[in-house]
């Protein structure tokens, strides 16, 4: 080994790509490295500059939200911004103040990023007295066992990878124990002017040993590896006596840019080259920068969060460069100005170092996790760039083995396809290819554009995908809607057919019946009725148009007993189970019942026509509500029945004495209450016939109620029952009344009764046809807009 | 003579058969020339063709029912592209955009929308989130800037803004002596 390095030494005045043979991985270069400017000095006392600029972004990922507002007084430590969000998936970290003082403002500030952009970011006004929370993090001090313990020690101090990319540290620990088995230490520092970790490494040895143990025994790793350029003589020194009896073995590496890079520096440690694609906890290692296991050494044994930052300020700008322990936040010209500068600052200062560094748009911009070097290099006139001579430099020079010169065409040439076939990704932006071309090309610049244009490619592509799956769906979803409403509209023509020829038969839509029960009581009743519409057609040809009109409306009067006697059942049927309910409804069934009486004996003392018209007024300020006109219905019947019952005392003509008597003892037995509504029917079909029919009607009820008078679980089945035998005695009474149609005016009282029902009952009717208009209004109005819709889509595609 | 004839009618029986058994077996559902024109349309689903979405105006272009130069969004590059899978003649596009158009997405303000529903209805990527009387807000990464929303509005609510630019969509800018940092470039090859 010596024998071969010390010939490349004496080949390499000669030719001095022979350096390359030292190392395992392809090119690099040489470069000035101008360590000593700044390495040679001591570190500096710390400054506490008049603001801190804190960006709530300060790596890869998603910006932290503020815990702080303007005038908040801090403390050093204190948390001042974190994610709101799973840190595991949106890649946040908290930010910390670094020293104690007032949050004096928030607001977009320059980053330090190429861009020059701005953003969101805290600015502290500092106190001086640098007032800390000691052990903000909570930890005991006690090292972590598991990966997901120093997962959430570090998340929570906020740490990033020191280097320079800055990927937070947590998130690029495996949480798996023992997946990793070599923790690597990068303290290869290849950049030219950098000096920090070197710094690092001479003065805090033993935080960064003590680091990487500690992380070597959460995550479960048996070998730990550090390496360190050659030309840091003292760090090596230092690390070898801090590392000595631990497992970690230091390994001086060949001085070569860029040695520091992650895959560059695993290949030269283990011989393992990164796979394409593949990060280096999939092949079980790890890889962190001294200055990250310094700080993870804090995190977990004093439960410091990260603060500050070992910073290089250095270049041929500077009269006395240096390194300092700098607070994040503090503005770079703060720092470059401690250096006493040769001339004045006018010139972008850079973060970073001279190969992978860049320009900041402003100076004001602050220190962040990953600013590792300020340098302060006045600009050299650029040197023009030239055509490529294809020499192939570049190629010699790729430490990842690419094809500079052929990506650079491509990339020329916007063939962002072919670029990106040609590995383009696999790019580390190292800038060897840039030093060492002759033309002075670019070209790490062509690489990085095309890297963003790609990028944009593949998020546009994912765009279109997204959209066009979204647009397939909408179509389906319009597709599958229209198909419901086809159903749907078919569903209600139908409907709407039957009730409208059950409306030319009655004169009145039935409404909906809720129970199975119910709707064969329906049926039924509407069966019968249409058997008597037939007759009355029959019958009432030669009748005048007013006899007509009563004669229709004394069916419907019996159907307001049917009605009464299927909302019961209906009522009943819906609270099943409900004792209190069943109860309730029968009720309100023997209620409307009885509200017919009291109309009856109303309609005895006051005209009919009056009575008529005052229930219709009584209707309109109801029939807004349908489904409460029925509850107000049998409220208003409760009152009536009240009347009802004055006007019993007061006169009664024998029936409805008769019916009272016998609703009264009903009505008090709730169970059989349902009945009370059959039974009522029957009793009005008595008094309207008089005849031969009465009798049966009021045995059939009779009986009726003698069958399921001791069964409370039967009432359901009697309540349907009743409300056959009425719309069966209404037929019959229709029958029988058109028969007997002359004879209408003796029967006076009677009819007087029937004509307050069919008030009562063209109330409901009322009722009912404002439904009917109302859902007829509501799909005119519907079918409107579409048709307005439709027109105006049709002018759209015409504009 | 005789054997030839059997053998040739044999073989043109063999391949018959095994050509027909291969059409059925391997048979392709749709139109490829679509779905491949399909691929490459913006999918903004704007309309600006004429027809109600891409994939309509795929379709037609498949069948050699239309121009080739109708995707506004798509520019100049899709139009090539598509005159070199249906072989159709290339054609100028003729409602030229201003080329470096940046990609915008709706906005509504939200203060001014009254819950029409209307645009919801129009938006092709049901990228517009509202209901009935209540407030209606874009979800911008899936709006596609079809612009299709901005003439319903019945009271102007919605505009069309870029996307912002930060860290996260930040492009670096091409070096060189091309003074245009960001060229309209990006669907060139996809």
């Amino acid at each position: 080994m010596s024998v071969f390095t010390s010939l490349i030494q004496k080949i390499a005045p000669i030719y001095p790509q022979a350096k390359r043979w030292l190392h395992s991985f392809n090119g690099g270069v040489f470069p000035q490295y101008r360590k000593e400017l700044s390495s040679k000095q001591p570190i500096r006392a710390p400054i506490i500059p008049e603001r801190l600029i804190m960006p709530l972004q300060q790596q890869v990922g998603q910006p932290a939200e503020l815990l702080v507002k303007v005038g908040d007084k801090v403390k050093k430590n204190q948390l001042i911004a974190r994610s709101s969000k799973d840190a595991n998936k949106a890649l946040v970290v908290p930010i910390h103040a670094p020293t104690s003082g007032t949050i004096q403002e928030i607001a977009n500030y320059t980053l330090p990023h190429p861009s020059g952009l701005e953003d969101i970011a805290i600015i502290i006004e500092p106190d001086h007295r640098d007032e800390a929370i000691e052990n903000v993090l909570q930890v005991s001090g006690k090292t972590p066992d598991t990966p997901q313990q120093l997962k959430d020690i570090l998340l929570n101090a906020g740490i990033v990878g020191m280097g320079g990319a800055g990927f937070p540290t947590y998130a690029k620990l495996p949480k798996e124990p023992a997946k990793i088995h070599t923790l690597l230490i990068n303290g290869a520092e290849c950049e030219p002017f950098i000096t920090c970790d070197d710094l690092l490494m001479q003065t805090e040895a033993d935080a960064i040993i003590q680091g990487a143990l500690i992380t070597a025994n959460a995550l479960g790793s048996t070998k730990i590896l550090c390496g360190i350029e050659s030309n840091k003589p003292t760090a090596i020194k230092a690390m070898k006596a801090a590392a000595a009896d631990t497992i970690i073995e230091i390994i001086e590496v060949q001085s070569v840019y860029p040695m520091g890079g992650q895959k560059q520096l695993t290949q030269e440690l283990t011989g393992i080259e990164m796979p394409h694609k593949a990060h280096a906890v999939d092949i079980g290692l790890l890889m962190m920068n001294v200055a990250t296991f310094a700080a993870i050494y804090k995190a977990v044994t004093f439960g410091e969060p990260l603060t500050s930052r070992l910073v290089s300020v250095t270049g041929l700008g500077l009269a006395k460069p240096f390194n300092i322990r700098a607070l994040i936040g503090t503005p770079f010209d703060t720092l470059a100005n401690a250096a006493q500068p040769k001339t004045e600052l006018n010139y972008p200062l850079i973060m970073g170092g001279p190969m992978m560094g860049f320009s900041v748009q402003n100076n004001q911009v602050p220190v962040i996790k990953t600013t590792n070097c300020i340098l302060a290099n006045p600009p050299e006139p650029t040197q023009m760039q030239m055509p490529c001579i294809r020499c192939g430099e570049c190629m010699d020079a790729c430490p990842i083995n690419l094809l500079p010169q052929q990506m650079y065409w491509h990339s020329q040439a916007h063939e962002f396809d072919k670029v990106e076939k040609l590995n383009v990704f696999d790019c580390i932006e190292c800038g060897c290819c840039s030093y060492v071309c002759p033309s002075h090309i670019p070209l790490v610049q062509y690489y990085r554009h095309a890297k963003s244009e790609i990028k944009e490619i593949h998020a546009e592509e994912k765009a279109v995908a997204l959209a066009k799956e979204r647009h397939e769906f909408k179509l389906a979803r319009i597709e599958r809607e229209k198909q419901e409403r086809e159903a749907r509209l078919k569903a209600k023509k139908d409907a709407v057919k039957k009730q409208a020829a059950q409306s030319s038969t009655t004169g009145k839509p039935s409404s909906t019946p809720k129970t199975p029960n119910a709707a064969a009581a329906a049926a039924k009743a509407a069966a019968a009725k249409r058997a008597a519409a037939k007759n009355a057609a029959k019958n009432n040809d030669n009748v005048s148009t007013e006899p007509e009109k009563t004669e229709n409306n004394i069916p419907a009067a019996r159907r307001k007993a049917i009605e009464a006697a299927k909302q019961a059942a209906s009522q009943a049927n819906d609270s099943e189970g409900n004792v209190m309910t069943p109860k309730e409804a029968a009720k309100k069934a023997a209620m409307a019942a009885a509200k017919k009486r009291a109309q009856a004996k109303k309609a005895e003392t006051t005209e009919a026509t009056d009575n008529s018209v005052k229930t219709e007024s009584e209707a309109t300020p109801v029939k807004k509500d349908p489904k409460q006109a029925a509850k107000a219905a049998a409220m208003a019947a409760a009152k009536k029945r009240a009347q009802a019952k004055k006007a019993e005392t007061a006169e009664a003509t024998e029936n409805s004495v008769k019916t009272e008597s016998e609703a009264t003892p009903v009505k008090k037995d709730p169970k059989q209450a349902a009945k009370a509504a059959a039974m009522a029917a029957a009793k009005k079909r008595a008094q309207a016939k008089k005849a031969e029919l009465a009798p049966e009607a009021l045995q059939q009820s009779v009986d009726l109620t003698e069958t399921t008078e001791p069964s409370a679980a039967s009432k359901k089945e009697a309540a349907r029952k009743a409300a056959m035998q009425a719309a069966r005695a209404a037929a019959k009474k229709r029958q029988a009344a058109s028969g007997s149609n002359t004879e209408r005016p003796v029967n006076k009282e009677d009819n007087a009764a029937d004509d307050v029902d069919s008030t009562n009952d063209k109330k409901q009717q009322a009722m009912q046809l404002a439904k009917a208009n109302a859902a007829k209004k509501a799909a005119e109005r519907a079918a409107k807009k579409r048709a307005e819709q439709a027109a105006s889509d049709s002018s759209e595609e015409s504009n | 003579m005789l054997e030839a004839i059997f053998i040739f009618v044999g073989l043109a029986l063999l391949f018959g058969l095994l050509l027909g058994y291969a059409s059925i077996r391997f048979k392709i559902e749709g139109n490829p020339v679509a779905e491949r024109i399909d691929k490459i349309l913006p999918q903004t689903q704007c309309g600006q063709c004429g027809f109600p979405g891409c994939k309509p105006y795929a379709e037609a272009l498949a069948k050699g029912e239309t121009e080739v130069n109708l995707c506004i969004p798509g520019g100049r590059e899709v139009m090539i592209e598509i005159s070199e899978i249906t072989g159709l003649e290339p054609k100028e596009m003729e409602a030229t955009e201003e080329e470096d158009k940046p990609k915008e997405v709706a906005y509504i303000d939200e203060d001014l929308c009254i819950g029409c529903v209307l645009c919801i209805k129009e938006c092709p990527v049901d990228a517009i989130l509202g209901a009935t009387k209540l407030m209606h807000t874009v979800i911008q990464q899936e709006c596609t800037g079809c612009e299709k929303c901005v003439p319903v509005c019945p009271v102007d609510c919605i505009d069309m803004r870029p996307i912002p630019l930060s860290t996260r969509n930040w492009k670096w800018p091409e070096p060189g002596e091309k003074a245009k940092p960001t060229e309209p470039s990006a669907r060139e090859h996809s």
